[in-house]
């Protein structure tokens, strides 16, 4: 467990190089949540009348503590910017409530401003100022924050500091939008589609960051529709589909949820393995197509025994009953599957 | 500071300091911002080659081609010795600057900002997205006031144009006429959807007010409804009332009035219907 001087110090050092001045003068939100949204509801009106309206949230509710980096996940239209939207009160909830640090975004907007950092999806800037000038236009708005300069470089975009935004690659734009929502030396970030647009080495180089802020305990809120992302980075991950929380945890909860297991698929063109890996402890079943087999591990079993390496379980019976076998792998379920799950086929959603 | 704390916390503890977000002062963008604003929106407006050219370029030009007219060195009856260049084509030339800058530039922006999403994002600030609004106001009375001390410069120094009679009430014909045409743009922001059509309504609206206010030839020739009205509406009235100060007579009326009016209207419309996304 980290403590929050631990964290502080770490803040110094790591994401900003020292550029955070004066973080102690900022509140501490140890101890309480840093985002909650609580059975909000949110409908916009059709423009058509006599149309019922949209439902883009029905009780919805959120939490992330502080220092947590935590994912919504979700297709297209699921409301995960209508979400961001209420959390960095751009908007007001029909019903439910929604906090940051402990503040109405509405209600103390000032205040939430301080301290909340939000990169908007879709939102452009001043496309006639180069990316330096936005930066230190942004820092300006915020009593404490970070140093402009090394920001630019952070996010890799010193070579292009003195480049208009509106001359700028759709990546290194989104590049600006991340600068701007952390120029602020913020307690919370939102991130909405943070890697959109960038090619792998920015995401990785974008993912380090995000890990620097978990370092510096920065509460972040990653909205995507990247599992890999999700997964790499979220201490747990909301699903959203249709407006509604389908399931919520960490990848591994999830998975295990929506009641996936760990696999082997192999080939063998012996008659007898189908039976003799039916049979092993730890497997639930075995499907046959063709000559390739796929074995599905059982449920894990409730009792704290260890679970079974369903890999060195099948190799060792195939080895022991002289059994040739070929391309053994492993397939772990990923986030990926589990979303599938969970949102492709309703029953399966708690 | 009468709450420094003196001893360190504990480092080992969990408890959250003494302040908790509701000892925070809400922090207020301060003057630096404003001023990082106002010189962002300069850049902007520099940096918009076109709509910097056009509104201190085009009033040049059409006051140099009609003051080279020798037909305006007539001096007007009644005027104290001003001529038709004093009463007439300089004013025209400052209610061009004015009404470009305001009517066609200005919407143009607050709507590119609007569609961009920058007043949206601007919302997520500690600055609110009115700052935007208010410092590009002051950049465009910047770019205004430049235009006008060309024209004048040019009028004075090379066409002999006099000095207005009345200087006093010829500067604060320009702060309501500047009000005035201000609001009208506000007006095109307000209703406009897109940029583009930010821009052709405030052409239109640049047209019909200079059309009907004599930017094309003096409103004796238009019907008697339309001149009246004319003289009432922005450019006309500014037009009239520039003319006067020009000439040292009495402001008309109806121009002051009409002036006003538009301010009022105008911006109460303009408030009203303002989408911020």
């Amino acid at each position: 467990m980290r403590g929050p001087e631990e964290c502080r110090k770490s803040r110094v050092r790591v994401v900003t190089g020292g550029t955070r001045a004066a973080t102690a003068t900022l509140p501490s939100v140890v101890g309480m949540t840093a985002l909650v949204a609580q059975h909000v509801r949110k409908t916009y009106r059709t423009r058509r009348r006599g149309r019922p309206p949209v439902v883009a949230l029905d009780d919805v509710s959120l939490t992330v503590a502080p220092g947590e980096v935590a994912g919504v996940l979700g297709r297209n239209g699921a409301g995960k910017s209508t979400t961001v939207e209420l959390l960095a009160g751009v908007r007001a909830p029909d019903a439910g409530w929604v906090r940051v640090l402990g503040l109405d975004p509405r209600g103390d907007r000032a205040r939430v401003r301080t301290v909340l950092g939000v990169q908007l999806q879709a939102a452009s800037l001043h496309g006639a100022l180069t990316v330096r000038e936005l930066v230190r236009l942004y820092r300006s708005f915020y009593r404490t924050g970070l140093d402009p300069d090394r920001l630019v470089e952070r996010v890799g975009l010193g070579a292009s500091r003195d480049t208009r935004f509106e001359r700028l690659s759709g990546g290194q734009q989104q590049r600006v939008s991340v600068a701007l929502a952390l120029v602020g030396a913020p307690r919370a970030v939102i991130l909405d589609e943070l890697t959109t647009g960038l090619d792998p080495e920015a995401r990785r180089s974008m993912w380090a960051l995000v890990e620097d802020l978990r370092a510096d305990g920065v509460t972040v809120l990653l909205v995507s529709h990247l599992m890999e992302e999700v997964e790499r980075l979220c201490d747990h991950v909301t699903i959203l589909d249709a407006g509604r929380v389908v399931a919520r945890g960490t990848s591994a909860e999830l998975i295990d949820r929506a009641g996936l297991r760990p696999t082997v698929t192999l080939r063998s063109d012996d008659p007898g393995a189908v039976d003799l890996l039916a049979a092993l402890p730890g497997v639930e079943r075995v499907d046959a197509a063709g000559s390739r087999l796929t074995v599905t591990a059982a449920p894990a079993p409730v009792t704290s025994a260890p679970p079974v390496d369903l890999l060195q379980t099948v190799g060792a019976a195939l080895a022991a009953a002289g059994v040739v076998a070929t391309e053994t792998r492993l397939r772990r379920p990923t986030l990926d599957d589990a979303f599938l799950a969970l949102t492709g086929s309703p029953l399966e959603a708690p | 500071m009468t709450t420094v704390r003196t001893t360190p916390p504990d480092p080992g503890s969990l408890e959250p300091g003494p302040a908790g977000p509701t000892a925070m002062t809400p922090a207020r963008p301060g003057p630096g911002a404003w001023l990082a604003l106002t010189v962002a929106e300069a850049r902007m407006v520099a940096r918009d080659t076109a709509g910097l050219v056009v509104p201190l370029g085009m009033p040049l030009l059409i006051l140099v081609m009609n003051g080279l007219s020798p037909a305006l060195d007539q001096v007007v009856p009644g005027t104290g010795g001003r001529t038709a260049l004093d009463v007439y084509v300089v004013p025209l030339t400052l209610t061009l600057v004015v009404a470009m800058v305001g009517v066609v530039n200005m919407p143009s922006f607050v709507a590119y900002y609007r569609r961009a999403g920058i007043l949206r994002r601007l919302g997520v600030t500690p600055a609110s997205p009115a700052m935007v609004l208010g410092a590009q106001a002051v950049v465009g009375v910047a770019q205004i006031l430049l235009g006008i001390a060309l024209a004048l410069g040019v009028a004075f120094a090379w066409l002999g144009a006099s000095p207005p009679a009345s200087p006093g009430v010829a500067a604060g014909v320009l702060v309501l006429a500047i009000a005035a045409m201000y609001a009208v743009g506000m007006l095109v922001a307000a209703v406009a959807p897109t940029p583009g059509s930010a821009v052709a309504l405030g052409l239109v609206a640049f047209f019909a007010l200079g059309a009907l206010g004599g930017m094309f030839g003096s409103r004796d020739q238009l019907p008697e409804a339309l001149a009246a009205l004319g003289g009432r509406l922005p450019f006309g009235a500014a037009v009239d009332a520039l003319g006067a100060a020009w000439a040292g007579v009495e402001a008309p009326v109806p121009a002051l009035v009409g002036l006003t009016v538009t301010t009022v209207v105008a911006g109460v419309a303009a408030a009203a219907w303002f989408r911020w996304e």
